[in-house]
C-alpha cells in the first residue's frame, strides 16, 4: 500500500551530548556529489550547512529539524511552487527556489534556513553576479540507502527515523494491552 | 479531573459499530441525513485487533498531555475535563502523534480542503469525547455489547480505596489466623 | 436450532464449533459475550482465533477439514471415561451400540496429528463438555460447508444426545444460520424437496392437500439443489432436462456460488436470466430482465429467526414509484403465466400458509404482534399457545419418540494442498458487509470500513517465506481461477491456511473454490480447496488496476461513476 504519511526524524534531549556529529554528517552527505566533501581529509572548500540545527539551552541540547507537516506551511507558503510532496515527504526543489524567504517565515519549527548555493566548491551566481541563494531543510537524505545520516552517526542513538503509521500501530497495539490489563475496572 | 473512554477486551467482539458512530457523530448529523459526498470518514478510535485481544483504542485525556505540550501552533487545549484539538491552525506536522504514549492520534484528510499541490489537507484527529455534540460519546451509546465506558476519576480512586480495604482486610485476617494457629 | 436464542445467555456450557458470530451475526453473538460474563464456559472450535476463540476457556484450533475426526474424538473421550448420562441414553434413544463401534476407533492420539490439536486439548473439551450443565453446541458454516457437513451435524448431535443435553432448557444444538430469513426461506417451502412447513413432496397425502387448496396438480418428484443449476445448464445429462431459464431474486449467484467462472458461464449460457433484487449485482450483469423490488424498509412481513422464532416486521418509509414488493411481483407473473393468483395483503398469505402447516398453525398475526414472536411449532390460534422455545421436550420426533446415534468415519476434503497449490483457502464473513453485499456495497461509511479488493488473511510465517508484507496486493490462484486480494499479515489464521471473504468484487475468492458437495445437503465446500500465491512486482499497476476494474465494473450496472475517485496513475 502507498505510504501515507510522510516520515521524520526526532531528536531525544535526554540522550544528546551537543556533539553535533550529525550536523557533520548531513552537512557531508549533502554535499558529497555537488562539492566533493567527505572523500578525504581537506576536502571541506564551503562552509558547513547543515540541514538539521543542534539548539543549546542552559539545561539542554538536542538537534531539531524538518517534520514534513502533512499540510504544510512552508508548501503552502510557497508562490514558485518550489516546495512540493515527493513520496509524502516535504521536499525544496532548489532550483526552483527564488529566495523568497516566506517558508522561513511560515515554518513554525525554524528548520528552513537560506544560504549561498555551491556548485564544485564555488558559489554559485546570477548574471549579474550576485551569489545564488537559496533555502535549505531536511529531506531524509532522499535517495540514500541506508537512511538518514544523522541518525546512523549518533554515538548515543539520540536520533531517531519515525514512520509515524507504523509507529502509532505498535503503541496502539500496546494500549490496548494496557486495555487488557486494566479491564477489571 | 479528565474522563475518558475505556475499551474492555471481553466484552469487544471488534465490529467497529464505535468508529462508524464516531464519524456520524462528528458529522451533527443523523446517519440517514449524511450526503454520503459530504463528510470525511475519520474516525477518532480505532480498532487494534492482535491474536488475544479486539479493542478500541482512544485518547486518555490525559492530565499532562504531551500531545498539547508537543503542538508547536498551540491548538491543543484542555478544557472541561476535554483534551481537544482545534484543527483550524494544525498543520499536519504530526508532533502530536509522535507525542502521544497510546497511538490516540492519526492524521485525517479535511474533506475538500487541498493544498498547492493537489495533495488534501490532513490535520491531527483524536477523540474530543463529543464535545460538541449531545448525549455523550457515541461510541459508548452504540457499542452493542457496552464493550465501552466513560471512566472518571472518582470512579478510579473509589476502586482504589476499596481495593486498599480488601488488602488491608485481607492482611487482617490472614494474621488473625496465623495467631489462631499460633494457639 | 432446538433451542432459543434467548437461552444462550442461560448456558452453562457453549460449544463453539465452525461458528463465527462476532462476523455473521453480531446480535447472537451479544449473547455468547453476555453468557460469558455470566460464568458460562465456552469451548471454541476454529481453525482461525475468532473473537469466540478470544473468550474461550478451550480453543481447539484444528486443521481445517478435520470436523468429524474431531467429534468422534470427542464423542471417543466422553464415552472411554464414562461420562455419558446413561439413563437418558437407555430411555430416550436407540442405536448407541452402532455408535460406539465407529467411534472407540478414534482416540484423542490417533486422531490428534489430523487435527494437530494434543490428545490433551481433545480429553480437557470432552471433560468439560460432559461434565458442564446446561451445555449446548452452537455450528455454523464451518460445520456445513464441507463435502462432508450433515455427518459432522448428526455426530454433534450425538454429543449432545450422549450427555443427555436435549429437550432441557439452554441445551441442544444450534445451526445458527447463515443469513437473515435464510430459515423463513426454508419454513415457507423454498427447497427442493419440501412443501412449507417441512411438509415432503413425495408424502402423497401431503401432496393432496396442497393440490386441493391451490387448485393444480402438483409434482411429486424433488426438485434440483441450487448448487446443482450450472451443471444442469452447461453439461446436462439428459438433454431434454437442460435449464434454459433461472430466475433468481435476493441472490447473486455470480457472486456466492462456488467457481463462480462455472457460475458465469451458465448464466451466458441461459436463454432466459430474471434477476429481482433491491441493487444491481454480478448476476444482474447476465439478467435479461431486472425486477426492481423493494427493500426491508419498504415492505413488511414476517422473519424467521434461526430459532424458528417468527417476528412481524413493519414498513418504514415508501419505495419510489413503480416498484412493487416481491410477493406482487410474483403473483403478477404467476397471473401472467397463467395461474390467476391474487392477495390483497401479506396476512391472506401467511393466513393460506399456516392453514395448511399445522405446526405454524397458531402463529397469527395477532399473537405475533402481541408477544414480539412465536417460535414454532406452535399448533394452536389459542393465545395460551406460546409456541415452542426448545425442541425435543419429553420425546424425539422419531416415530418411536426416541433419538437416534448416528455415526459414520472421517474422510478428508475432497481438494488437498500439493506443491503446486500449497495453501488451503478457507472463506467465510466479515463484520460490515452483509452477505453478497449487494446492499452494503453501497454504503459508504462502511465501504469507507473495508472497501475492494478486501483482504487475505496470512500468517507472518508465510508472510516472511512469500516475501509479502501487510498491504500488499498479491495474486491468489486455484485450478479453478484467479483473483487478486490484499495480504492482512496475522496470527489469527495458521500458517499454511489462508482466509478470504466472500463478498468483494475484485477480490472474489469464489473465483478460487471448489464446487464439491456435500451428498445429502448438496452445500459446497466453501470452507477448504488449495490455492498458490503469487506476488505481484509492480504494486502501483496492481492498485490501479483495483480501482479501474472495480469502476468498469461499476459503470457495466449502469452506475454513475462520474463523482468518484479516478485511478492513481
Amino acid at each position: 500500500m502507498a505510504k501515507q504519511l510522510g516520515a521524520f526524524v526526532v531528536g531525544d534531549s535526554d540522550k544528546c551530548t551537543g556533539c553535533k556529529a550529525c550536523e557533520l554528517a548531513c552537512f557531508t552527505v549533502h554535499n558529497q556529489k555537488s562539492n566533493g566533501v567527505g572523500r578525504t581529509v581537506g576536502t571541506v572548500s564551503v562552509p558547513v550547512m547543515p540541514r538539521l540545527f543542534l539548539v543549546k539551552g542552559e539545561t539542554f541540547s538536542v538537534p531539531v529539524q524538518c517534520k514534513h507537516c502533512e499540510d504544510a506551511p512552508c508548501l503552502n507558503a510557497c508562490t514558485k511552487k518550489a516546495i512540493s510532496r515527493v513520496d509524502n515527504q516535504v521536499i525544496i526543489d532548489e532550483k526552483k527556489c527564488m529566495g523568497c524567504k516566506d517558508c522561513m517565515m511560515a515554518c513554525p519549527f525554524g528548520v528552513i534556513m537560506l544560504a549561498q548555493v555551491y556548485d564544485r566548491g564555488k558559489v554559485l551566481r546570477q548574471t549579474t553576479g550576485e551569489a545564488v541563494k537559496g533555502a535549505f531543510k531536511c529531506d531524509l537524505c532522499a535517495g540514500r540507502e541506508a537512511g538518514p545520516a544523522c541518525v546512523e552517526v549518533c554515538p548515543h542513538q539520540a536520533l531517531r527515523y519515525v514512520d509515524p503509521v507504523e509507529e502509532r500501530k505498535e503503541k496502539m497495539r500496546r494500549a490496548a494491552e494496557t486495555l487488557a490489563i486494566t479491564k477489571t475496572l | 479531573m479528565n474522563a475518558f473512554v475505556k475499551g474492555n477486551p471481553d466484552l469487544c467482539m471488534g465490529c467497529r459499530t464505535c468508529m462508524v458512530a464516531c464519524v456520524v457523530s462528528h458529522t451533527g448529523r443523523h446517519i440517514f441525513e449524511l450526503d454520503p459526498d459530504d463528510y470525511t470518514f475519520n474516525p477518532k478510535l480505532h480498532m487494534v485487533k492482535t491474536r488475544a485481544i479486539s479493542v478500541p483504542v482512544q485518547c486518555k485525556h490525559c492530565e499532562n498531555p504531551a500531545c498539547m505540550a508537543a503542538c508547536p501552533q498551540k491548538c491543543i487545549h484542555m478544557e472541561d475535563g476535554t483534551v481537544f484539538i482545534d484543527t483550524e491552525n494544525c498543520i499536519g506536522c504530526k508532533a502530536c502523534m509522535e507525542a502521544c504514549p497510546v497511538g490516540a492520534i492519526d492524521m485525517a484528510p479535511v474533506s475538500g480542503v487541498y493544498q498547492p499541490d493537489g495533495k488534501e489537507r490532513y490535520v491531527a484527529n483524536k477523540c474530543d469525547l463529543c464535545r460538541e455534540q449531545s448525549g455523550g460519546p457515541a461510541c459508548i451509546r452504540v457499542c452493542p455489547t457496552e464493550a465501552l465506558k466513560l471512566v472518571s476519576y472518582e470512579e478510579i480512586a473509589d476502586t482504589a480505596q476499596e481495593r486498599r480495604l480488601a488488602a488491608a482486610k485481607a492482611n487482617a485476617d490472614g494474621s488473625l489466623g496465623a495467631a489462631a494457629q499460633a494457639k | 436450532m432446538t433451542m432459543g436464542v434467548q437461552e444462550i445467555e442461560d448456558a452453562g456450557l457453549i460449544l463453539n464449533f465452525g461458528y463465527n458470530g462476532a462476523d455473521s451475526h453480531p446480535i447472537v453473538q451479544r449473547r455468547i459475550i453476555r453468557a460469558r460474563q455470566k460464568g458460562a464456559k465456552i469451548i471454541c472450535v476454529d481453525p482461525r482465533v475468532i473473537e469466540s476463540a478470544r473468550i474461550a476457556d478451550i480453543h481447539l484450533q484444528l486443521k481445517g477439514g478435520t470436523n468429524l475426526a474431531l467429534v468422534n474424538a470427542l464423542c471417543n473421550v466422553i464415552y472411554t471415561e464414562g461420562l455419558m448420562d446413561e439413563k437418558f441414553i437407555r430411555e430416550k434413544t436407540t442405536d448407541f451400540d452402532e455408535f460406539v463401534e465407529v467411534i472407540k476407533k478414534y482416540t484423542p492420539e490417533d486422531v490428534s496429528p489430523i487435527c494437530r490439536i494434543s490428545p490433551e486439548d481433545i480429553r480437557k473439551a470432552a471433560r468439560l463438555y460432559a461434565t458442564t450443565k446446561p451445555a449446548m453446541i452452537l455450528y455454523g458454516m464451518g460445520v456445513c460447508q464441507f463435502g462432508q457437513a450433515v455427518d459432522v451435524v448428526k455426530t454433534l448431535a450425538d454429543m449432545a444426545l450422549m450427555t443427555g443435553n436435549f429437550g432441557k432448557p439452554a441445551t441442544g444444538i444450534g445451526p445458527v444460520r447463515g443469513q437473515n430469513n435464510v430459515q423463513g426461506a426454508c419454513d415457507m417451502g423454498a427447497l427442493p424437496n419440501n412443501y412449507p412447513g417441512y411438509q415432503s413432496i413425495t408424502d402423497d397425502a401431503v401432496r393432496e392437500k396442497f393440490e386441493k387448496a391451490w387448485g393444480v396438480p402438483l409434482s411429486n418428484k424433488v426438485g434440483l439443489p441450487l448448487t446443482h443449476v450450472p451443471r444442469r445448464v452447461l453439461r446436462p445429462e439428459d438433454p431434454s432436462k437442460q435449464i434454459h431459464a433461472y430466475y433468481i431474486f435476493g441472490e447473486d449467484p455470480a457472486q456466492t456460488d462456488p467457481d463462480i467462472n462455472e457460475v458465469r458461464e451458465a448464466l451466458e449460457k441461459c436463454d432466459l436470466v430474471i434477476l429481482q433484487d433491491i441493487f444491481m449485482n454480478r448476476a444482474g450483469q447476465y439478467a435479461d430482465v431486472v425486477l426492481p423490488s423493494t427493500s426491508w424498509g419498504e415492505h413488511e412481513g414476517v422473519y424467521s429467526c434461526c430459532d424458528r422464532g417468527f417476528q412481524r416486521f413493519h414498513k418504514m418509509i415508501e419505495p419510489p414509484e413503480g416498484v412493487k414488493v416481491d410477493w406482487q411481483i410474483i403473483s403478477e407473473i404467476s397471473t401472467a403465466m397463467g395461474y390467476p393468483m391474487h392477495y390483497n395483503n401479506t396476512q391472506e398469505i401467511w393466513d393460506e400458509m399456516r392453514r395448511l402447516c399445522p405446526s405454524f398453525a397458531g402463529a397469527t398475526y395477532e399473537k405475533l404482534e402481541a408477544t414480539g414472536g412465536v417460535q414454532w411449532p406452535c399448533r394452536s390460534e389459542d393465545m395460551s399457545d406460546k409456541g415452542t422455545v426448545y425442541l425435543h421436550k419429553g420425546k424425539f420426533s422419531n416415530p418411536d419418540g426416541k433419538g437416534r446415534f448416528y455415526a459414520t468415519d472421517w474422510r478428508p476434503p475432497q481438494e488437498l494442498t500439493d506443491t503446486e497449490y500449497p495453501l488451503i483457502l478457507n472463506t467465510g464473513r466479515e463484520v460490515g458487509h452483509y452477505s453478497a453485499r449487494t446492499m452494503t456495497g453501497n454504503c459508504r461509511l462502511l465501504r469507507s470500513l473495508e472497501d475492494e479488493p478486501g483482504w487475505v488473511q496470512i500468517n507472518p510465517e508465510d508472510c516472511l517465506e512469500y516475501g509479502l508484507e501487510h498491504g500488499d496486493l498479491v495474486r491468489l490462484e486455484s485450478r479453478r481461477g484467479w483473483c487478486l486480494s490484499r495480504v492482512s499479515c496475522t496470527d489469527r489464521t495458521s500458517p499454511g491456511a489462508v482466509f478470504m471473504t466472500y463478498q468483494w468484487w475484485i477480490g472474489a475468492c469464489n473465483m478460487l473454490t471448489n464446487p464439491n458437495l456435500d451428498p445429502v445437503s448438496n452445500t459446497p465446500e466453501y470452507k477448504y480447496c488449495s490455492v498458490r500465491i503469487e506476488c505481484i512486482e509492480d504494486q502501483a499497476w496492481a492498485e490501479n488496476y483495483v480501482v479501474t476494474e472495480y469502476r468498469r465494473l461499476r459503470e457495466s450496472m449502469g452506475i454513475d461513476v462520474s463523482g468518484e475517485e479516478a485511478a492513481v496513475q
